[in-house]
């Protein structure tokens, strides 16, 4: 029996209730009120644990049971071995290429914290999730059946990440330059500069096989990593979870709290660049309101691969850090109005307008007195972001953007913008480092040489999942 | 490492307002205020020196001579001032500064915040802010010894709050203890409790639009454009994206950019359209026809081009202010920019 660790919805203190099993933990999630201490300052980190009870259970709620794992290591095949799970990156290897047929060659890699290894190439970051009671509709509309995301629960493992890796241009499916260079660091100075140095990586690398079309062969990728995934995740079937976390907007939320939805701004331009909900690519999509659960529960996937620091990764999504905070804040601090997916980086200025208005128009739809806009990428998405900002403000509501910046600031910027979450610099140099070992890559990915931190991958996400920000100097 | 320091010619000890016109002067070793530099850990090595008033009226020629010399000297770092409140001296100082910065000398100033010198110095320095006058010395040189030291010898510098110099306008990355997502949330409440608080202050670098200019066929505009537009092959590798240089082209007697002839090497945009036409680039084809109608008075001879994607803002705003320089000193009257 592990410690579980639990939270109320809407409440701020984490209670550690210790050795207690799962069902015994869902019958203690009300506690009383004079037991608890709703103050916001214990909201922050990155794990807050939210309780498993919901008024809506009888619908199944969505609950995610997560393992941790304590480390990893080769292994005749894919098992816990007390804490520490033990992979056969022979039998995950040959798993993945069954899915991608337009792959020649599959290689799996474990590397981990503090190994001096450059990962090179990184196209996403997935964490392992897996649906306990049908394993066959993870990641649904991509790998799994077609089904609605946000129910039942889902098994997860901590400090793991998938991180899957191909070299388009070595593929002759890019030119060269056309992406910039991706790097995780395990080790070095840019370790800490990624979420993804600091956990076991599992790494699928993957060659697309010769003359196979472009998104054919983004399709195999996306499914070779989301297979390991959900097959990393099935090793922990019937273990016991050391939390389980829901993210029903529980009770009657007072009606005087502020009302915060989320434009969560994606891309969507082509292969290669494309963001997919359900498996369908959202290019040409107009601004959606979806369920916060569907996409902790993987319903949003990643096949957008440049802008590497500013890119939403699968992982910022799985585990969407402003999803966190605003249903931790629900009851309490406010009312969580949902999530509303616009794309970015659109072509003219005109579908910028639109889908602004839109996006705005659907937040006030929502009952929403304030809208937090996100952005993916860099630049162009940048007016997108300070026109959706704009939308709302003319429609009454309040705003915070988040944005990345560049030396010397904004690429784009409105007046009404007044209230802006700093993402951090992307065109900061992160000291040299040579790594011992490069994965993914034949080239040199810049060993001993400064990288300038835009080719590190979610760096300066600006979807709030991080912890960096910019001051002046 | 080297030092350099620049001094003005009564700090130089070479006299007061009378010594003012004097012209620029190179001299061994640390004079006055650097003494107090070396006492604070910073010897200096060479020491350059130039009238305020020569500064002001030759600019030019006197930044020639005090950049040759820290061309041959090859500085690890420079010093300039103090300059505290003096507006000429402070003025110079930063002057020097930016240009010295251009070449990639890391350059310390010391002046007071509201002298001239900290807009000429266009973030290119760490300036020490001082007090208004001389008394403020002692105060000053240990801050600008200590950060000259660690600029020179690539120690790095800590932020302009930590570190005590006036913001360059510049952005450094810190860590802070919540996530963004986080800080965002509270942002929220603190905005609809009425409490609006901000990450980033937004420049105010906003150009208003300029007025039509007045008669188009006596005017002689010019094609500028971001959209990666070369000729054929990227003779000169123009990056795709992440430039760091713009690039012009003669168009003095073509009428058409043919497809073949040029491209786009612009890593933001699906270029297949634009290739096929490069007049949708820099729309040559359509501005030598309002020529041929008199409509127009004349096309600059070259069209200026960068590839805008990934473009750092300071790199951006330093292309437009030199592309702008030299069409002003050609006689251009309008220019067509062209954006994609």
């Amino acid at each position: 029996m592990r410690q579980i660790v639990v939270r109320q919805i809407g409440e701020g203190h984490p209670f550690r209730l210790g050795m207690m099993s799962r069902s015994s933990t869902m019958s203690m999630a009300f506690l009383p009120r004079s037991e608890r201490q709703p103050k916001l300052s214990t909201l922050s980190g990155h794990y807050c644990k939210l309780s498993t009870m919901g008024r809506r259970q009888h619908e199944n709620p969505f609950t995610l049971a997560s393992c941790s794992v304590g480390d990893m290591a080769e292994g005749p095949q894919t098992a816990w071995s007390g804490a520490n799970l033990m992979v056969s990156t022979e039998a995950l290897a040959a798993a993945a290429l069954r899915q991608a047929p337009a792959l020649q060659d599959v290689t799996v890699h474990l590397v981990r914290p503090g190994e001096p290894v450059r990962i090179t190439n990184v196209l996403d970051a997935v964490i392992p999730d897996v649906k306990a009671a049908h394993p066959q509709s993870t990641f649904p509309g991509v790998l799994g059946g077609l089904t609605p995301a946000g129910h039942g629960e889902t098994t997860r493992l901590d400090g793991v990440a998938v991180l899957p890796v191909c070299d388009w241009t070595a593929a002759g499916l890019t030119s060269p330059g056309e992406f910039p260079s991706a790097f995780v660091d395990m080790a070095g100075p840019g370790q800490a500069m990624t979420a993804w140095g600091d956990r076991a990586a599992v790494v699928v690398c993957c060659t697309p096989r010769p003359g196979a079309a472009v998104g054919d062969a983004d399709r195999s990728v996306r499914m070779a990593s989301l297979q390991v995934a959900r097959l990393l995740a099935e090793s922990a079937s019937g273990r016991v979870p050391d939390a389980v976390e829901s993210f029903e907007l529980a009770g009657q939320a007072d009606e005087a709290l502020p009302s915060v939805a989320v434009i969560l701004q994606v891309a969507s331009e082509g292969t290669l660049t494309d963001t997919f909900l359900y498996g369908g690519a959202l290019i040409g999509m107009v601004p959606t309101l979806v369920d916060h659960r569907e996409i902790l529960d993987g319903a949003l996937t990643s096949g957008a691969y440049d802008w590497p620091a500013v890119r939403n990764l699968t992982a910022f999504y799985q585990d969407n850090a402003l999803i966190r905070a605003l249903t931790a804040a629900h009851g309490s601090t406010l009312r969580f109005a949902g999530v509303i997916l616009a794309l970015g980086y659109l072509d003219t200025a005109a579908e910028k307008q639109r889908s602004a208005m839109l996006a705005a128009r659907l937040a006030a739809q929502a009952g929403a007195d304030g809208v937090i806009c996100t952005t993916f990428s860099s630049g162009n998405s940048h007016t997108d972001t300070m026109l959706t900002v704009r939308a709302c403000a003319e429609r009454g509501l309040g705003t915070v953007a988040i944005v990345a910046e560049t030396d010397s600031g904004l690429t784009d910027h409105v007046p009404e913008a007044d209230s802006i979450i700093s993402t951090g610099n992307t065109d900061e140099l992160v000291r040299a480092w040579s790594p011992g070992k490069v994965i993914g890559g034949s080239g040199s990915a810049m060993a001993g040489e400064p990288v300038p931190l835009y080719c590190y991958l979610g760096a300066c996400v600006q979807t709030g999942d991080m912890a960096l920000t910019a001051v002046p100097g | 490492m080297i030092v350099v320091h620049y001094l003005n010619q009564f700090f130089a000890g070479l006299g007061g307002e009378e010594a003012a016109g004097l012209e620029p002067a190179r001299m061994a070793g640390a004079v006055g205020p650097g003494r107090g530099l070396a006492a604070a850990g910073l010897p200096v090595d060479t020491t350059l020196s130039c009238g305020d008033n020569f500064f002001a009226e030759h600019e030019a020629r006197a930044l020639s001579q005090l950049l040759q010399w820290l061309d041959e000297i090859g500085p690890d770092v420079l010093v300039c001032g103090p300059a505290f409140g003096s507006g000429r001296y402070g003025y110079a100082c930063g002057s020097l500064a930016r240009e010295a910065g251009r070449r990639g000398i890391p350059v310390v100033c010391a002046m007071t915040p509201d002298n001239p010198g900290v807009l000429a110095a266009s973030g290119s320095a760490y300036i020490v802010p001082t007090g208004p006058n001389v008394a403020a010395m002692r105060k000053a040189l240990p801050a600008v010894a200590s950060l000259a030291r660690r600029l020179g010898e690539g120690e790095p510098v800590g932020t302009a709050a930590e570190d005590g110099y006036l913001p360059r306008g510049a952005r450094t990355n810190v860590r802070v203890a919540r996530l963004g997502a986080e800080r965002a949330v509270a942002a929220m409440l603190a905005r609809l409790a009425g409490q609006p608080g901000t990450e980033i202050e937004p420049g105010r670098d906003r150009v208003p639009p300029p007025q039509p200019i007045a008669d188009p066929a006596a005017s002689t505009i010019a094609l500028v454009t971001e959209s990666g537009c070369v000729p054929a092959g990227n003779p000169d590798r123009l990056p795709t994206r992440h430039a760091d240089v713009w690039l012009r082209y003669p168009v003095g007697g073509v009428t058409s950019l043919d497809a073949g002839s040029y491209e786009s090497v612009h890593a933001g945009f699906d270029t297949r359209a634009a290739n096929a036409d490069p007049n949708r680039l820099v729309p040559l084809d359509a501005v030598r026809a309002l020529e041929r109608e008199g409509r127009l008075g004349g096309v600059h001879e070259y069209f200026y081009t960068t590839s805008g994607v990934d473009t750092p803002v300071a790199a951006a705003a330093r292309f437009g202010q030199e592309i702008a320089a030299v069409l002003v000193s050609t006689g251009v009257q309008a220019v067509i920019l062209t954006g994609t």
